[in-house]
């Protein structure tokens, strides 16, 4: 059957092919070899260490890491048992005695008030996205950046209303691109030089990066929001304002609550190692562990530190649950 | 071709959750015969097309396939069974974001290896997709072939799952409601496009079916079944109009539970 | 209609969990010796907020007058950064795409589901009672504690062992990332429409066949747009690892600011920011696309 065999090959030819998803494709690919062969690995510089230096390199890093490795396992035995047999019970008191007192002669603080100064950073942290985003999410959502909310158009808006509320919602949206695109990491650093060092530059660092992400999420959830309840409400002569607290937010709340508590997870994570700027909290005591080069005691807090965010994970998971149930 | 399947369904009962779907069910299908059941929702059509490609295991009784109590089949053996029958679903349950040749291809991955079936359906081969082709070509749609399957129209995509069927080289043609997902005329197309096919090809054909002109027109035995129970099993010519009216009609007792 | 008219979903629940958030933030807020005074900056710090403030309208370009000769040009540098910022994202987050899936598969319900769930012989009564739900709380417990550990504190962990190496920071980000791909991969297979699925074991396909080529299909375009956005989380977590002393975006970021020398810090900040856009335009271009 050669016809059959050219009408295939027709179809074949002609079939719809998305192009720009197979750029990216092929971009990707590229990518991911290009930095994998000349970032990471350096092939250039690995052949020649294979061809002319007959791996003198790869064999002197690879000695030193294993070096290394061997040092840093040996190190993270917790130190009443350097150079001893395992023993739970002297294991176990020490891991008590840093979870209770940590270490005065350093100002390290214990376990216990690491890990709820960090929970407690968190927290204080996520409410206050929370709150911005829920009030940033409006001017963000197209729905309500208009001249005219849910009613259709009229002749009394004037152009310039139109770009008015078109300028806000740019604000408004440029705002929450430009404070969620920044890392709360950098946010933080950038904070403590100006308010010095207390809890409060990684609350707000946490708080502006989460409102950026909380505010582009709960501006979606708005704009998604079934048009008819709300249009009824405006023609009933609700105002903006009553428009978005009375009938939009109760819409939304179950979503905004979800998106909330999967922050809430991160924020978690994120408020453990900003400590390490400073803060007094389990990423703080993490940094000035290491710089002591006291691993077994570094390893403990971030042990501790894994507890406390799957703790949270759990608590975050049975809210979510509430929250799906209720709505 | 293979020959045609023949289904034995010896005192068949399923239940789920302590309601029963089908209550003691016997019924003989010869090689080669086309079936319409027919009954109102709920009455067990469904479950029944579910047991005769093996997807439902019975709660009790035995079903044959050509002779043999699936229940004692192994799983490989199972599998063989099910890659043999051609099962058209009620919602079609093709996947969306493929091309249509892949569709259809899928429909023989029972009897493909898992290196065989990666090449198959992710660069098919020429003979391949000119086999698809050709099973597109007699429901009507063989332009279709690279197409994606979302951007065909409800009819078409019907079609699809009908060629996916098809593809298996099966013995029988099992469809679930062919016609539910399309307009009337379309409904007619459909039925009669499978009743030609197995026809011409010698295929047992099964079909749940909610209309019963289409059901009388294009198939020579009706089953009626209504609440898990076979009322009626006969030669379509002579099937009274009183009969069908008895399986549709509902008690006031049901009106009220329905209602309910 | 009905449904349009209807009132909003009932408020009891939810708001009992706004309240208790407001008021565990109250208890942190207080708990954390916070004060709205310290807040206020002092007049040296406001002046350094104004100076840097200022700064972000007049990015440098060039390097200052008095920059130690030899140094290379500021936008050569910044673009080599992004450079290194790029390449760690880019391998940690395909490595973490291959942990992702591997471990996303095992950790969905539907992997595990299936022909032998039904079957009836005792070795497959042992799978699906025993064998499966081990698997399954395994390969759930390994993505939680991959997920547990900040990228961070992974950099430091291997920082401490392995020294200042580029395998560190990648294996740094691919950890957690892996992680998280893998949880949300397996989120998606488990909702995914089942019919097709149910449609290809109908026709005989076996238990791996159904499951890529029904169920993963009907996920995929969910999984890319997510593992796109998981790209742009990697290329900030890779120019934050310059804080700990890789050549990112970062390094150079806490190395301006530390001198002060703001219109450096905005230069870096900015493309850092560029990157990041660019990142989430082309996912958004491809999300409209798949993601209907």
């Amino acid at each position: 059957m050669s016809t059959r065999r050219e009408t295939v090959r027709e179809l074949r030819r002609t079939r719809p092919v998305d192009r720009f998803a197979r750029r990216s494709v092929a971009l990707i690919a590229l990518l991911v070899a290009a930095t994998w062969l000349f970032g990471v690995l350096d092939l250039p510089a690995l052949a020649r260490d294979a061809f002319v230096d007959d791996f003198a390199t790869l064999r002197e890093e690879s000695a030193r890491a294993h070096a290394n490795v061997t040092r840093f396992l040996g190190e993270v035995r917790p130190y009443p048992l350097h150079g001893r047999p395992w023993d739970t019970a002297v294991a176990a008191r020490w891991a008590t005695d840093l979870f209770v007192e940590g270490i005065p002669r350093f100002d390290i603080p214990s376990g216990f008030e690491a890990a709820w100064r960090t929970l407690a950073i968190s927290i204080t942290a996520i409410v206050m996205a929370g709150l911005a985003a829920t009030l940033c999410a409006f001017p963000a959502a197209r729905t309500f950046a208009t001249p005219e909310p849910f009613l259709p158009g009229s002749d009394r808006i004037s152009a310039l209303q139109r770009r008015a509320w078109r300028a806000a919602l740019l604000v408004a949206r440029g705002l929450l691109v430009f404070l969620r695109s920044v890392p709360e990491y950098v946010w933080a650093y950038l904070l403590i030089g100006m308010l010095g060092i207390s809890a409060w530059p990684a609350v707000v660092a946490l708080a502006i990066h989460n409102a950026g992400i909380l505010g582009k999420l709960d501006a979606e959830t708005v704009e998604n929001l079934a048009p008819q309840p709300l249009a009824a409400l405006r023609g009933a002569g609700a105002t903006r304002r009553q428009v978005a607290f009375v009938g939009a937010l109760p819409a939304a709340l179950s979503r905004f609550l979800l998106y909330f508590f999967y922050r809430w997870e991160t924020c978690v994570r994120e408020a453990t190692v900003l400590g390490m700027l400073g803060i007094v909290s389990l990423g703080y005591a993490l940094s000035e562990t290491r710089i002591r080069q006291r691993y077994d005691d570094m390893l403990f807090y971030i042990l501790l530190g894994t507890v406390l965010v799957l703790v949270g994970d759990l608590v975050s998971l049975v809210a979510r649950g509430l929250v799906r149930r209720a709505s | 071709m293979a020959p045609s399947a023949a289904f034995r369904l010896a005192d068949v009962s399923v239940v789920y959750d302590g309601l029963a779907a089908l209550d003691h069910v016997d019924l003989e299908i010869a090689p080669g015969e086309a079936v319409a059941f027919v009954g109102p929702s709920g009455a067990g059509k469904t479950t029944l097309l579910k047991l005769l490609n093996g997807t439902l295991r019975p709660s009790g009784g035995c079903v044959q396939v050509d002779g043999r109590c699936l229940g004692r089949r192994s799983e490989r053996e199972r599998r063989a069974v099910r890659a043999q029958i051609g099962f058209v679903h009620q919602d079609l349950a093709l996947v969306p974001n493929l091309r249509v040749i892949q569709n259809v291809v899928a429909g023989r991955l029972g009897r493909m290896g898992l290196l065989r079936s990666l090449r198959e359906l992710t660069f098919p081969p020429e003979a391949t997709a000119e086999a698809v082709h050709a099973t597109l070509e007699r429901v009507g749609i063989a332009e279709k072939l690279y197409q994606r399957t979302d951007s065909l129209s409800g009819g078409q995509r019907q079609r699809v799952a009908i060629a996916r069927a098809l593809y298996q080289e099966p013995t029988a043609l099992l469809a679930d409601e062919p016609v539910s997902s399309v307009d009337p005329a379309r409904a007619r197309d459909t039925v009669a496009l499978l009743a030609r096919i197995s026809r011409e090809e010698g295929l047992t054909l099964c079909m749940s079916i909610h209309n019963l002109d289409l059901a009388r027109e294009h198939f020579p035995r009706i089953v009626g079944l209504r609440r898990g129970r076979k009322l009626l099993d006969a030669a379509t010519a002579a099937i009274a109009d009183a009969q069908f009216d008895a399986l549709y009609q509902l008690s006031a007792e049901e009106l009220l539970r329905d209602g309910a | 209609m009905r449904a349009e008219l209807r009132r909003p979903p009932p408020v009891g629940v939810r708001s009992a969990v706004v309240l208790s958030l407001l008021a565990a933030g109250v208890v942190s807020f207080f708990r954390l010796g916070l004060t709205w005074e310290q807040l206020v900056p002092g007049r040296d710090a406001f002046r350094q907020m104004g100076a840097f403030l200022a700064a972000a309208f007049t990015p440098a370009l060039v390097n200052e007058a008095g920059a130690p000769p030899g140094t290379p040009p500021l936008l050569r540098q910044a673009l080599d950064a992004a450079a290194l910022t790029v390449v760690f994202a880019t391998t940690a987050l395909s490595v973490a795409l291959v942990l992702g899936v591997g471990l996303g598969f095992l950790a969905s319900s539907v992997w595990w589901s299936g022909e032998r769930a039904t079957a009836r012989s005792p070795a497959a009564r042992l799978f699906a009672r025993v064998v499966a739900p081990a698997m399954l709380a395994a390969a759930r417990t390994l993505i939680a504690v991959m997920r547990s550990i900040h990228e961070l504190v992974w950099a430091i962990l291997l920082l401490c062992a392995l020294g200042l190496n580029d395998l560190a920071a990648v294996v740094a980000i691919a950890i957690p990332f892996g992680g998280t791909l893998a949880k949300v991969f397996s989120e998606m297979l488990d909702e995914a429409p089942r019919d097709s699925a149910d449609a290809l074991r109908g026709a005989g396909a076996s238990r791996t066949q159904v499951f890529l080529f029904g169920l993963l299909p009907r996920a995929l375009p969910d999984m890319a747009a997510y593992t796109l956005y998981r790209y742009e989380c990697a290329l900030r977590s890779s120019a934050i690892l310059g804080f700990f002393g890789w050549r990112t975006l970062g390094y150079f970021i806490k190395q301006q600011w530390d001198v002060a020398d703001y219109p450096e810090v905005w230069t870096y900040l900015y493309t850092l920011l560029a990157l990041v856009l660019l990142v989430e335009w082309w996912s958004g271009q491809i999300r409209r696309r798949f993601v209907a």
